[in-house]
Formats: structure tokens, sequence, C-alpha cells
């Protein structure tokens, strides 16, 4: 079982590198880099310095930079190298724990990823909780009634959310609770005034902002949990072991909660590392839409900003913790259930 | 003649799906909304349906336009129709055209002279759903996109089907050392932030509907296939494979006429989910703005207007209601054949 996980905590560096070997090979090969954008800001710069000064210098205007200093850009950049040397620096300095600077704000790339850190996890740590917190009541009660009116009535609410993207629950309430009927804040993580306020009033408006956020994050994986802890706990039901426990003499609900239900929650472990890239990677469209200052929006203003640094450290983060979220995963079944052998 | 004759056990499959009810009617509704936007020509459009005009009829829907001067009017570029209906009407001629019931097509802009747009639905102005943000009918715009929506799916659907079908075969079947390969670059695979690499290459070309589908393919492939490969597997270790190969059955027998066979039924109950996932995958790169360009009619970009235009809230309205409606029917669709086709029957707890 060692073996097992030693094996596959190995595997990981492999596809790690080949994730970002292919990320890397991208951002090089795609123009519009930040050499590009430097030159046409100088361009930009001659030309308005021209019009201000109302002479013509065209000739000027069209080489803003020369040869030399195009080369120095490179250099200072690392685009001066093959694809493949320069790759295999930046992995070097990854080592290192250093990813390089932002081409954007000249920033250390980790000192930007740090700061974006609490509010992703905030978010990843809260929704996993409330999922399993209200998923695995509302599985139990499901398996219970089975085929009553609550039953059906939840099954239908559960489905309709499952149907719709995170994203587009997300717009509707963005939409309508918070734009139309002013309930909550339009977006963000904390108010402005954040820094005025008393501790309660401190709690209490970020968990304002949050509550839209977090529906929107819940509602893809809920009906999955849902569903599963409700099917395993009603095949568990039906099995002889339950049959033999109440003929013994066991009531109902001592045979549910102390027989079946600890045998339900094998199959919800299997789910649980799934939920780790969850926590810091989040979903940058639900983001995007609230406006939340996290690293899924940061990773996506970096591509559209092309500044490819951030973009891969965001990259290096959220993909060693998707590969270990599934490890994790395997060990939590492990865990839970001494039956299961890894070979 | 022939009449199609279906296996006792495929009957049994669509008899069971009938009988789920909100499926079944989910369906129904599923194609009369495909029916609607496949014939969108003939009720949302600017063409007329049918022209009378000095003894001719002319049938402009389909086909190459037909100049203004056919009709008396002075150019030669294509007839307004609205403003032929004007003129026909205050002409009391034997003349007449029927237009569509909405008369605007999902490209061109109403432009007046007095207000801007977003303009408020009106019955008058037969803007039933209001016009989005630079005047183009709302209702045209959310059908025309629907279509985009479908074909992009379903162009999706196929491809990924066929290559997760044949490759997760294969991969179960042989296993091995290609079995190995496959499952190291699944993992890679699965790995890369599709919409990365989709926005950075939205970023390099004008991506076309060709194009968006080709890279969803790129990164699509792998969940059908990695499913696939495991009902291969399982199959492959029955006893009924090994009693074919023992009876000498070729490889090619064995795959095509006792795996697929078994495997395919249960991979049917992922076609609803994955146009649901191809319909909310475009929605989302439109909204981001990396999807087709403008002036494609996409409700990504429509829910982009409505969330920039919050007065308008008839853009974000009826474009929401529109996915939910198509993405729920889509769900209970895909519930339903997920019943019928693969039942997990509970036996309950007496």
């Amino acid at each position: 079982m060692a073996s097992y996980f030693i094996r596959r905590l190995l595997l990981v560096i492999p596809t790690f590198l080949g994730i970002t070997l292919v990320v890397f090979t991208i951002t090089r090969l795609v123009p519009g880099g930040p050499i590009e954008r430097i030159i046409s800001e100088a361009q930009q710069m001659s030309a308005t310095e021209g019009d201000s000064a109302g002479t013509s210098q065209s000739a000027a205007n069209d080489a803003p930079l020369s040869p030399e200093q195009i080369e120095m850009l490179k250099e200072f950049y690392g685009f001066d190298k093959p694809i493949f040397i320069s790759y295999i620096e930046w992995l070097g300095k990854v080592l290192t724990l250093d990813l390089g600077t932002s081409t954007r704000y000249y920033d250390p790339v980790w000192d930007i990823i740090k700061d974006k850190l609490p509010v992703s996890a905030y978010y990843g740590v809260v929704t996993t909780i409330l999922t399993y917190l209200i998923c695995i009541p509302l599985g139990v009660l499901k398996a219970i009634k089975h085929k009553s009116f609550i039953d059906s009535t939840s099954s239908i609410v559960v489905l309709i959310g499952y149907a719709l993207p995170g994203f587009i629950v997300a717009i509707i309430l963005f939409v309508w609770p918070a734009a139309q009927w002013d309930w909550f804040p339009l977006g963000g993580f904390i108010s402005e005034e954040f820094e005025d306020f008393t501790a309660a009033e401190q709690i209490w408006d970020v968990i304002h902002h949050s509550i839209l956020p977090l529906i929107a994050y819940m509602i893809g994986g809920f009906a999955t949990m849902t569903f599963l802890m409700k099917n395993t706990l009603m095949d568990h039901l039906a099995s002889d072991y339950i049959r033999t426990a109440i003929a013994k003499g066991l009531s109902f609900r001592s045979a549910v909660f102390k027989h079946a239900f600890r045998n339900s929650l094998i199959p919800l472990a299997t789910h649980f590392g799934n939920n780790i890239s969850l926590f810091l990677a989040g979903s940058f469209l639900i983001e995007k839409v609230f406006n939340i200052d996290g690293l899924g929006l940061l990773g996506f203003e970096s591509l559209v900003e092309r500044d490819y640094p951030i973009v891969l450290g965001v990259l290096v983060i959220t993909s060693i913790l998707g590969l270990l979220g599934n490890i994790l995963s395997d060990f939590c079944v492990a865990l839970v259930d001494p039956r299961v052998k890894f070979d | 003649m022939t009449t199609m004759k279906l296996a006792p056990l495929t009957l049994k499959k669509i008899k069971r799906f009938r009988s789920i009810k909100r499926g079944y009617y989910s369906l129904l509704i599923f194609c009369f909304m495909l029916l609607i936007t496949i014939f969108a020509e003939l009720w949302i459009n600017n063409r007329a349906l049918l022209v009378y005009y000095e003894g001719h009829v002319y049938f402009p829907t389909y086909g190459a336009m037909t100049p203004g001067n056919t009709f008396g009017l002075e150019y030669d570029y294509e007839t307004n129709y609205r403003d032929l209906q004007k003129k026909i009407e205050l002409e009391e001629g034997n003349n007449f055209l029927v237009m569509p019931l909405v008369p605007y097509n999902a490209f061109e802009m109403d432009l007046r002279d007095t207000e801007f747009p977003p303009f408020s639905p009106s019955w008058k102005d037969k803007h039933y759903l209001g016009t989005d943000a630079i005047g183009r009918d709302m209702v045209a715009r959310l059908v025309y996109g629907f279509r985009v929506c479908i074909t992009f799916s379903l162009f999706l659907l196929v491809i990924t089907f066929a290559i997760g079908i044949a490759l997760g075969c294969l991969m179960g079947y042989w296993g091995g050392k290609f079995d190995l390969f496959f499952q190291r670059l699944i993992e890679i695979w699965s790995s890369i932030p599709f919409l990365y690499i989709i926005m950075i290459i939205a970023s390099i070309v004008v991506p076309n509907l060709t194009i968006l589908v080709l890279v969803s393919v790129l990164f699509g492939w792998m969940g059908l296939t990695w499913y696939m490969r495991t009902a291969t597997y399982k199959e492959k270790a029955r006893d009924y494979v090994m009693a074919a190969k023992a009876l000498g059955a070729s490889n090619n027998r064995i795959i095509f006429y006792h795996i697929l066979p078994n495997t395919i039924s249960l991979i049917v109950t992922f076609v609803p989910f994955s146009v649901a996932g191809g319909i909310s995958g475009l929605t989302a790169l439109d909204y981001l703005g990396f999807g087709l360009p403008p002036p494609t009619p996409s409700w990504g970009e429509l829910l982009q207007q409505g969330t920039t235009n919050l007065q308008a809230i008839w853009i974000i309205s009826s474009t929401v209601t529109a996915l939910v409606v198509v993405m729920v029917s889509i769900t209970f669709i895909g519930e339903a054949v997920r019943e019928g086709f693969d039942p997990k029957l509970h036996s309950t707890f007496e």
C-alpha cells in the first residue's frame, strides 16, 4: 500500500512536467507577448509626443526602439533563448520556489499569488464544508423517505441546480437578488469601508458578500453528492446485514445510523480529493461574475493581458493541487475502507 | 416494403424511457425547440413569406434576394419588405404580402430617429422580447443563437463520441503499453486548463465554428474515452467474451458483435449531458468574448450584454429563461435516458 502511494506520488512529476511544458510552449509561440506590448506602447508614446510637439517625425515613429534595445528586452524577459532551454531555466527557478516576475506589475509572481490565495481558499473550504453538511443529511432523508413527496420535490430542485452551469447560476443571482432587489452587495469580497467596521460588522460583511457566490459554487457538486449519498445508503439499507441487524431487534433508526450510514460514506470520500483543486483554482467564471479578487480571476486577467509568468505561476499551483487531490481521493478511500487494497 | 425492426431489448428500453413522464415531455419540448430553430426563416425573418404583386406570386424566404425594383421600388438592392408592406397598404390595390410573425432577422439593427436602443418589448413594433443593446430583435437573436449553439454541440458530440468509442475500446481491449501510454496522455491532457488554451488561440486567430469545435474536441475527448476504456475492460473479462474467443471468433467479431453492443447502450446515456456541456461551453466562451466573432447571434454574448445593461432587464431575463428551459429539459431527458437504458433498480428496505 505504501509503495502504491509512493509510485503515485512519483508519477505526479512527469505529469506535472508535461502540463507545464505544453502551456509554456504555447505561451512562447503565441504573438503578443510583453515585447510586442512594449514596442506598441513606445510607438504610441512617440506618436503622442510627436503630436504635442507639432512636428512630423513619421520616420522615427516607425521604429521607436532600436534593434539593440529590442535585443536587450528579449534578454530581460528571457526570450533570447530557444524554448526548451528557457523552459529548463524556468523550471529550475520554480524548484527554488521562484515563479519569476510579472511582466505587468514587475512584482514577484509568488507575492501576487499569495495575496489572492486567502480569498480563493476561503471560498473553496467553505464550499466543501457546506456541500458535505447539506448533502449528507439531505441524501439520508431522501433515502429513508424514498418516493415520498419530499424526495421527489427535492429531486427536481437538485436536478435543476445540476442542469445549470455554475456561472449561469452566478449571473442569475447577480442580476436579481443583488442588482435588481438590492439584497446583496454587487460582488467583491469585502466592502470598501471594511477597515472601519467593528469585528462583528466585519464578519457580517464577509458573509453578506459571500452568500451568493457560495450558492453558485455549491450548485454544481450538490446533485452528484446528494444522489450518491441517497443511492449508496439505499443499497446498504436493502442488504442482508441490515435485515439481520433489525431481525436481532435493533431499531430501524440505529440500524440506519450505526451500520448503513457509516458504510455509505465511503463513496463520498472518493470525491473529497476532487474538491482540493476547487479550493484554490475556483471557477474564474464565477469569480468574474461577482468580481471576486481570487486566483481564478487573476489567472484570467493575466491571460487577457498576456502576463505569462503569472499564468504559468497560477498553472503550477493549480495543477500540483489537482494532481495531489487525485491521490488524496484514493488515500481517503483507503482510510475509510480497510478492505480497499491498492497495488 | 420493409419495416425497421428493433431488438426487443431496445424496444423495452424505449418503452421504459417513455414511461418516465418528466423526461418524455422534456424530449417533446426540446424537439419542438429544434423545429422552431431549424425552420426559423419561416417565422423570424425580414423577408416576406409571400408577395402577390401585379399578378405574380413571390416566395422570397429561401433563395436569392429579390431586388426592390421588381416591386416598383426605386432601388435594385434587396427589397425592404417592411417598407413594401406599408407601400402596398397605402396603394390599396389587389397586391398583398404576408410577413413572418417576427419581421426582423438576427443581424439588422432597428434604427430610429428619436430614441436609442435597447428598445423594450413592444407588440406594436413586433419586438416581442425587445431588442438588444444595439437594436437587434431579441427573439431573432435567441432563436438563431440557439441554432448556432446546437450545431456546435452536435458536431462536438459526433466527433468526441467517434474518438471516445474507438480509442477507449482499443485501450480497453488491447491493454498493455498502448493503454498505459494513453492513460498518461489523458492524465496530462485533462490537467491542462482548456479555457486557457482556447483563450490563447482566440487571441491569435479569429475563431470560427470549425476551429472552436476542433479545439473543444482536442480537449474534450478524454472523459468519454476513459469511460469507454473501463467499460470495455469490464466486458472483456466476462465469460461470454472468453466463450466467443474459445469458439475461434476473430478480434473484429468480438469487438463489433459482442463488446460494442453491450458498451454502447451505456454510452448512449452520456449523449444528452454531452449536448448540455457543449451548449454551456460555447455560452461561457461567448460570454467571455473568446467565442464566435460578432455579429454571430450567441447566447453568451447576450448574457454579457444583459449583465452590462441591467436597466434593459428584458435582455438578461429572456436569455436566462431560454438557457434555463433548454438546460433543464436536456437534463431531464438525460435522466430519463439513463433510467431507461441503464437502470439502477433499487431494492428497497421493507
